[in-house]
């Protein structure tokens, strides 16, 4: 018995075929795991199971009967989409109920109601948050698996379709996450769960189908298979898993000195960076990582402490001297800190040494595309041309555009925030070996911040461990990988809020 | 060579269908041959010169405004600015006694200063451009009454007449000078660092900053460079009328916003060319102007041209529609 199937679906775009004669179906009680590179056709399959798109050809089935002729089945697939997609100033629960006609409430809201309807529904899914709070003061990881629990609280579904639900949690709640997904295959509901994240397939999921190129390359149960054959499946070839990237010409010359800097949510914090290093910062979410970086790079106010770069001091506060200095931060949130979406690739890089592409007064066309072509080339952007809309590339792409456009501003510093988030694998290690080369060939000092342990492993040679927004240890980047995890869940420190943490990881 | 060629073609080519001004550009060239089909008068060389005296101010402001839009804000109080500047350079001729050019040139000075207060306010107490600006409208134009008692400043050297009156060839000065105001800008927006700026801060203001571009610096340029055109049009007004009026530009906040969106200026920011707010401009003076030669009667002038504006602003939103849908498409792919 299938509740949801996809018989022979092509769906093009002008010059691509994204979807090509694809077979699916999904079973009630199962867990299926769909995984590709950014681009594979996912999305576009996404889309058209949810009725959002019309394929060129072929069927979607709901419950054996053709969807593209009655809408109304769409409604049995509930689908959590990657991005937060919340209402930021209602409250929790009538962003759990909206829109209200299909949680049985017509008319006029009733708010009492409404509040006491959320309480099991938080209970369940262990949101530590009140009722009436408004979402935009929760916690992203409060507000992802709101946003999951959304999903499911209209009775009628069948489906409930995951698009990459762990990026934004933290370790304790992908765990809640997990166990809610279980119980959820146990009430007899398919689910369909999307993510880059290998080890969490493996974790969770039952039958795994691959796509590459817009088309199904590979399905089967996940008991017979394992990582190396599931990444061989989606890039077409071996990526070795095992391979490191930290640098190999670390100098000893001091590039960057932090000394007891104290913001708004990090204490105290106090490092080294050298010239030719990869740097690893590892926390949770909120362990004030990013903040950190970005109070440095002149985003966020400092309240005390001092930083040198260079054996200079360096003036905080001001990011047009940043930039200017050598201190650059590649923002984790890519489309709204990274790119100028409606602005060509080409405008996108120039943007930042127009100074150095002036003719007079006016910009030089010709060494503006000559620039571009350059970063184009040697950062292997795919594209098929600089005046493509930025928007359009993929997120791996955008990103190599974003480290290329940084690199021509000669930095010295270069702080990569989260930066393979929503990053299919292939791409991963092209950005991973990048930054190798650049911290070995150019000298830059690198500093990466990432949630996932692997990535900072494989490419910090030393790791600081934050929590709470103080530094929790410093650690060689060969150390123990349980050392630095109970460092960064605040096991080495003496506070009683972090020992309940460490309790629920065991 | 021949494929060099080819390229530039091509992207002209891209550029004209990217942008939703060629939609404009078509609707206004349609609108001309309506308007000459329907009444003799329209193509009549008076007739079109008083229309581009018409469009001048309008499209003048309207190329200034379109600034203010490409990085998300607006301005409204234009007017005000216009008639201040109007009737203070108007008192330094007539009152003060001061040379004619030297007082027109302090005019714009002072609309200049104007239009950086409004910046400088914006900017440093992080205010809603929309709101700001009808709060300083009401300055501008409270300080207008004070002087004037809401009494015109008559008795204007004629020597400046020729500003507003004027020919160059069959062309009125004006809208000669709306075209000089136009192509400076355009050099600004398409070829400076500054232009590309504006557009970076009108796509993410975020993004610009953490780029390290000094986005207040160049808000407030802006409202500057706004303010500026704007006494420019009201001093241009005065020539026009031969004395300083009290009332002039009450629509020309509103006509000038209007005229950009027509123009393919979106409100959001990011997305348009100074070019069509004069391509707007001279949408809305056709309207006005047909009104009149169709004779329509006083009553109803009003509603038949908001009804055709809202049409006219409606092409561009369809151009953008189908522009979105697109987008929709390749992002899936």
């Amino acid at each position: 018995m299938k509740v949801l199937e996809a018989r022979n679906i092509t769906k093009l775009f002008p010059g691509v075929v994204a979807l090509d004669a694809v077979d699916v179906a999904f079973e009630p009680g199962e867990i299926h795991c769909i995984i590709g590179e950014n681009g594979a056709g996912k999305s576009t399959l996404i889309k058209c199971l949810t009725g959002v798109y019309e394929p060129e050809n072929g069927e979607v089935l709901i419950d054996g009967d053709n969807a593209m002729k009655n809408k109304a089945l769409f409604n049995k697939v509930a689908y959590v989409p990657q991005e937060i997609d919340l209402f930021p100033y209602m409250s929790v629960a009538e962003n759990l109920f909206l829109p209200y006609e299909k949680s049985g409430v017509k008319g006029t809201v009733n708010q009492k109601e409404l509040q006491k309807r959320a309480i099991p529904v938080l209970e369940q899914f262990s949101i530590p948050v009140k009722p009436d709070e408004l979402v935009k003061d929760i916690s992203v990881s409060s507000q992802q698996l709101l946003q999951i629990a959304r999903a499911t609280v209209h009775e009628d579904y069948e489906v409930l379709m995951l698009d990459e639900p762990t990026t934004s949690l933290t370790t304790r709640d992908t765990e809640i996450l997990f166990n809610i997904v279980k119980t959820i295959k146990q009430e007899n509901k398919a689910v369909i769960f999307i993510s880059h994240k290998l080890e969490e397939i493996f974790l969770l999921g039952d039958v795994i189908t691959v796509f590459r190129n817009g088309q199904k390359v590979a399905y089967s149960q996940l008991k017979d298979v394992d990582i190396a054959w599931v990444i061989k499946q989606m890039v077409g070839r071996d990526v070795d898993q095992e391979q490191l990237y930290y640098s190999d010409k670390v100098s000893n010359e001091v590039l960057l000195e932090v000394k007891n800097l104290t913001g708004e949510k990090f204490t105290d914090i106090s490092f080294q960076l050298k010239k030719g290093e990869i740097l690893g910062f590892s926390g949770l979410v909120g362990a004030g990582r990013s903040e950190l970086m970005q109070a440095i790079f002149g985003y966020l106010p400092v309240y005390s402490g001092s930083v040198m770069l260079d054996g200079k001091s360096w003036k905080l506060g001001d990011m047009h001297y940043s930039v200017n200095n050598g201190f650059i931060y590649l923002p984790e949130e890519r489309k709204k800190q990274g790119i100028l979406p409606m602005l060509s690739i080409r405008e996108n890089i120039s943007i930042a040494v127009l100074d150095e592409l002036k003719v007079g007064l006016s910009i030089s066309r010709r060494k503006e595309e000559e620039l571009s072509r350059k970063i184009i080339d040697t950062y292997d952007v795919r594209t098929p041309g600089a005046d493509k809309e930025i928007q359009f590339l993929s997120g791996g792409n955008q990103q190599k555009v974003i480290i290329g456009r940084a690199m021509i501003c000669n930095p010295k510093v270069l702080v990569f925030d989260e930066p393979t988030k929503g990053i299919d694998v292939g791409t991963k290690a092209e950005i991973y070996r990048l930054m190798k080369e650049l911290a070995e060939e150019k000298g830059i000092g690198i500093i990466l911040i990432s949630s996932e342990m692997e990535e900072v492993k494989k490419c910090s040679n030393r790791i600081i461990a934050l929590c709470d927004g103080r530094k929790a240890g410093e650690y060689d980047g060969r150390a123990d990988k349980e050392e630095i995890l109970s460092a960064i869940i605040g096991a080495n420190t003496e506070r009683k809020r972090s020992r309940s943490y460490v309790q629920r990881e065991k | 060579m021949f494929k060099e060629k080819n390229d530039t073609a091509n992207a002209l080519l891209n550029a004209l269908k990217k942008s939703n001004m060629t939609a404009m550009g078509i609707v206004l060239l349609s609108m001309i041959i309506i308007a000459s089909v329907a009444s003799p008068y329209f193509l009549d060389i008076y007739n079109i010169q008083s229309l581009l005296r018409d469009l001048a101010f309008v499209g003048m402001i309207g190329v200034a405004q379109s600034l203010l839009l490409l990085v998300g804000e607006l301005d409204l109080s234009v007017g005000k600015i216009a008639s201040l500047c109007g009737i203070l350079t108007g008192m330094l001729m007539v009152n003060q006694g001061i040379n004619p050019w030297l007082s027109l040139v302090m005019g714009l000075v002072l609309g200049l200063v104007f239009g950086f207060i409004n910046g400088l306010i914006i900017t440093r107490l992080r205010l809603n451009s929309m709101v700001a600006t009808i709060g300083m409208q009401g300055v501008y134009g409270g300080i207008n009454l004070v002087l004037t008692k809401g009494k015109a400043i008559t008795g204007i050297p004629e020597d400046i007449y020729f500003l507003g009156k004027g020919n160059l060839g069959p062309v009125p000065i004006p809208f000669v000078i709306s075209i000089i105001v136009l192509m400076i800008i355009l050099f600004m927006v398409k070829k400076t660092k500054t232009g590309r700026y504006i557009y970076a801060i009108g796509n993410s203001r975020e993004v610009a900053k953490i780029l390290g571009i000094k986005v207040d610096k160049i808000r407030i340029m802006i409202y500057s460079i706004v303010g500026l055109i704007s006494s420019l049009a009201g001093i241009l007004y005065v020539a026009r009328l031969g004395s300083s009026q009290t009332a002039v530009g009450e629509n020309w906040p509103m006509n000038s916003i209007a005229a950009s969106v027509i123009g393919g200026v979106s409100l959001n920011g990011g997305i348009g060319n100074p070019a069509g707010a004069l391509i707007g401009a001279a949408v809305i003076s056709i309207i006005q102007n047909m009104i009149v030669l169709f004779g329509v009667n006083v009553y109803w002038q009003s509603a038949v041209s908001g009804i055709v504006t809202v049409i006219a602003i409606s092409f561009s939103s369809i151009s953008e529609i189908m522009r979105e849908r697109k987008q929709r498409k390749i992002k899936l792919g």
